[in-house]
């Protein structure tokens, strides 16, 4: 999902940049303030292992391998904070080491899969761990692999408005076809996810739960995060996610506006019983969303025994 | 005259799950004594290495409980222990953080305000001191194991220290590896503390040795005398090392 | 994982230009290919002419340019045809595409003339902040270590694997990214300590 360079317009580059530095420089500073020197070398040895986990082969289907994205777990393993600066670095490393996504896509791509697959990703994963009571381990192992899955769709969606709004592609066509391919790969990401976290969970639980902060700045963060994706989905997704297209025609040819959004032959095509492409799939992705959300429950039930206490690894100290 | 580092009834428990890891540990090492810490894995050789150099404990007690050169290690006075007491880690690749090994050796020195041109020459004696001489732009991933330790002892030594503490400095090097580091450090003055399973490192470069077991103290004596009882070496999980087989401990050196 | 060829780097004039005159270069040539008009255009000779000369100078070989073009293409192509569904698709997608390889083939001339640890250099120049600047620093020396223990775990999950089924691999893969995460955790405890071993406040 690295975007490469030449299919952002400016303003849009320069929009997304502008987002993606807010979100970044928030974590900048809530990392500056309440991370203590001990867990500093953390962040680099963080980002490096993101790094070698995205390196090693999840084989699919006939041959093809995928690749961890790892936002959502690092944010799970280290906060949200210190996993939007791990994911940064990891893109910039990316960028300017492999030429794997654009330098002027960069700031579009760390608002994509640095901030809102983190902060999406993350918030998720705290309200299913809190509003869904399960024993042990798998209330945190089905949250994490939602999560995961969660993130990765909405960093796609969000990537396919920055594409419709640089006129690139059109949304009819950027959204269901990023949408879709997401939502399946998404999968991927969402099992690994949950698989690493109960392997962390198994042998080290208390690596999981370790950066609680205190409950105050918590709230201002989850605000301000909030504010930072909300900006993002605004800028991007919602000037096209109107499920009446003649509306939005109408409301241009009104204001006198130029007429980009519905040159896309598509945009007019009607499915049968749903209406326009994107209402389908805007249903499709909620029943998607539905069956992503009872494979994770059922991933949960099926990985972790009923026998509650998880074996520690016997790991000698010397 | 102060001994060189002074250990006076040292405990420490973990903090994780209160377990004793050192029950009132005590020896000295006198200035230029070469003092080898043995003991099986989990003894607490490493816990108490950490000890020396102000790492541990994590909270200073009001009774201090380790000295150098006659000062107690403190809060206050953190900063003068580490830059007199260097401290060289088992696994290389945790204390060569830098990019290329001058920033390496660079380190320790610039936390101490030296910089420019005395700088450059102090880590370029130090590198030769060591026997890496004109290694100064390479990259930390494409040394060998055992130019990574020496690189690592070359920063240790910037900062002057005058108590060296190794922990395993011969582990996974190979033999020609060990000869050279051996001779290496036979060649620095100053006290040395060596935490070793390498007993016939022991023998050949330390006068003294103590061997903790399970957190304690159980001896503390001529190195000699004590790697040959063979029921004590055996005891705490040691064994007499071949280079004392047929060697009397009174007998003649070789 | 490394780019290839550090070493290999013949001395020229690419080596020793200062980095920030060839970051700076890359940005300009980036931001100008970006801007281009949307359709094959005269313009588009431009970048397409100094980037070619400065492979010419900097000799960059083509395996390696090649072999990393090959990687991004399919990114590039796949989002490339997706503009192809509107009208007037055509020159969009042309358009796209050479300013993508454009850029792509920028970026590999930087990559291949300028040391991370330069680019790195010269971001602390240019102030990036001090917490990052750590990280990437860390990040780009911790990286073939913990690559070759993820390599060396692997290894030792595959030979105790005897069946191909995909489910077994996946939570095999899963236990050594778990387990190289909780050894990352170890190993920054005691870089940490290591750091104030030689007095960092």
């Amino acid at each position: 999902m690295h975007l490469p360079d030449g299919f952002l317009d400016t303003k849009t580059a320069l929009l997304s940049s502008g987002v993606a530095a807010a979100g970044v420089g928030l974590a900048l500073r809530r990392v500056s303030t309440s991370l203590e020197p001990r867990q500093m070398p953390m962040l680099g040895l963080g980002a490096a292992f993101v790094f070698a986990a995205q390196m090693l082969n999840f084989p699919i289907a006939g041959g093809t391998s995928g690749h961890l994205l790892g936002g959502v777990l690092t944010a799970i393993l280290l906060g949200p904070s210190a996993a939007i600066l791990v994911m940064t670095c990891v893109l910039i490393v990316q960028c300017l080491m492999f030429a794997d996504g654009g330098l002027t896509a960069l700031g579009a791509n760390v608002l994509n899969m640095a901030v809102v697959n983190v902060c999406g990703g993350y918030a998720i994963f705290k309200i299913l761990k809190s509003l869904i009571r399960m024993d042990h381990h798998r209330g945190t192992v089905f949250a994490a692999a939602f999560a995961g899955w969660f993130g990765t769709v909405l960093s796609a969606v969000v990537c396919a408005g920055e594409l419709a709004l640089s006129n690139t592609v059109p949304w009819s066509i950027a959204f269901p076809a990023m949408g879709y391919m997401h939502m399946l790969i998404g999968v991927g990401e969402g099992l690994a996810t949950g698989l690493i976290i109960l392997g962390v969970l198994r042998a080290r639980p208390e690596l999981v739960a370790r950066h609680q902060e205190a409950a105050p700045s918590v709230r201002f963060a989850a605000i301000a995060y909030g504010l930072v994706v909300c900006v993002g989905l605004a800028l991007f997704v919602a000037p096209f996610a109107c499920p009446w297209p003649d509306g939005l025609e109408s409301m241009a040819q009104h204001l006198g506006l130029p007429n980009h959004a519905s040159a896309a032959p598509l945009a007019d095509y009607r499915f049968p019983f749903f209406g326009s492409i994107t209402v389908a799939t805007a249903v499709a992705g909620a029943i998607g969303t539905l069956i992503a959300f009872v494979a994770a429950y059922a991933l949960a039930f099926v990985l972790v025994p009923v026998l509650g206490t998880s074996k520690k690894d016997a790991s000698a100290r010397h | 005259m102060n001994p060189a580092v002074e250990v006076r009834n040292l405990s420490y428990r973990y903090p994780q799950d209160g377990e004793s890891a050192l029950d009132s540990v005590s020896f000295c090492v006198a200035e230029d004594e070469c003092v080898a810490v043995l003991g099986p894995n989990g003894a607490g050789k490493s816990t108490l290495l950490l000890h020396l150099n102000g790492l541990l404990p994590e909270h200073f007690s009001p009774e201090p409980t380790v000295w150098i050169a006659g000062e107690p290690i403190g809060s206050k006075n953190l900063a003068q222990v580490r830059q007199k007491v260097g401290l060289l880690f088992q696994d290389p690749d945790d204390q060569l953080i830098s990019a290329t090994v001058f920033e390496d050796v660079a380190f320790g020195p610039r936390q101490l305000g030296i910089e420019g041109g005395i700088l450059k020459s102090l880590v370029s004696y130090c590198l030769g001191q060591v026997g890496l001489a004109g290694f100064e732009e390479r990259q930390p991933h494409r040394l060998s194991h055992g130019e990574k330790r020496r690189v690592c002892l070359a920063g240790v030594l910037a900062c002057k220290p005058s108590v060296l503490v190794l922990d395993e400095p011969t582990s996974d090097l190979d033999p020609r590896g060990r000869r050279e580091f051996k001779t290496l450090l036979q060649s620095l003055p100053g006290a040395k503390i060596v935490a070793t399973h390498d007993l016939e490192l022991a023998v050949d470069l330390c006068s003294r040795v103590v061997i903790l077991d399970d957190g304690k103290l159980v001896a503390d004596g001529p190195t000699v005398t004590l790697l040959s009882n063979e029921a004590l070496m055996l005891a705490h999980g040691l064994e007499k090392p071949h280079i004392l087989l047929h060697r009397h401990p009174h007998g003649p050196v070789d | 994982m490394h780019p290839p060829g550090i070493e290999r780097r013949a001395p020229s004039l690419s080596s020793r230009t200062s980095p920030r005159l060839k970051l700076l270069a890359v940005l300009v040539i980036i931001s100008f290919t970006a801007l281009l008009p949307r359709r094959p255009d005269k313009l588009y000779l431009i970048p397409a002419a100094v980037l070619l000369a400065s492979w010419a100078a900097c000799r960059m070989p083509l395996r390696f340019a090649i072999g990393r073009l090959l990687v991004a293409e399919v990114f590039i192509i796949g989002i490339a045809l997706l503009s192809l569904f509107r009208p007037a698709a055509t020159p969009i997608f042309l358009s796209a595409l050479l300013k993508s390889n454009l850029c792509v083939l920028a970026m590999l001339l930087l990559i291949w003339t300028t040391p991370f640890q330069e680019i790195l250099q010269q971001l602390r120049a240019w102030r990036l902040p001090s917490v990052m600047l750590t990280t990437l620093a860390l990040m780009y020396r911790y990286l073939p270590v913990l690559g070759e223990e993820a390599r060396r775990m692997s290894r030792a999950r595959a030979s105790r694997s005897f069946s191909a089924r995909r489910r077994l691999s996946w939570q095999n893969l899963a236990m050594v990214i778990s387990q190289l995460f909780i050894r990352s955790v170890d190993r920054a405890e005691r870089i940490y300590l290591a750091m104030c071993a030689r007095g960092w406040k």
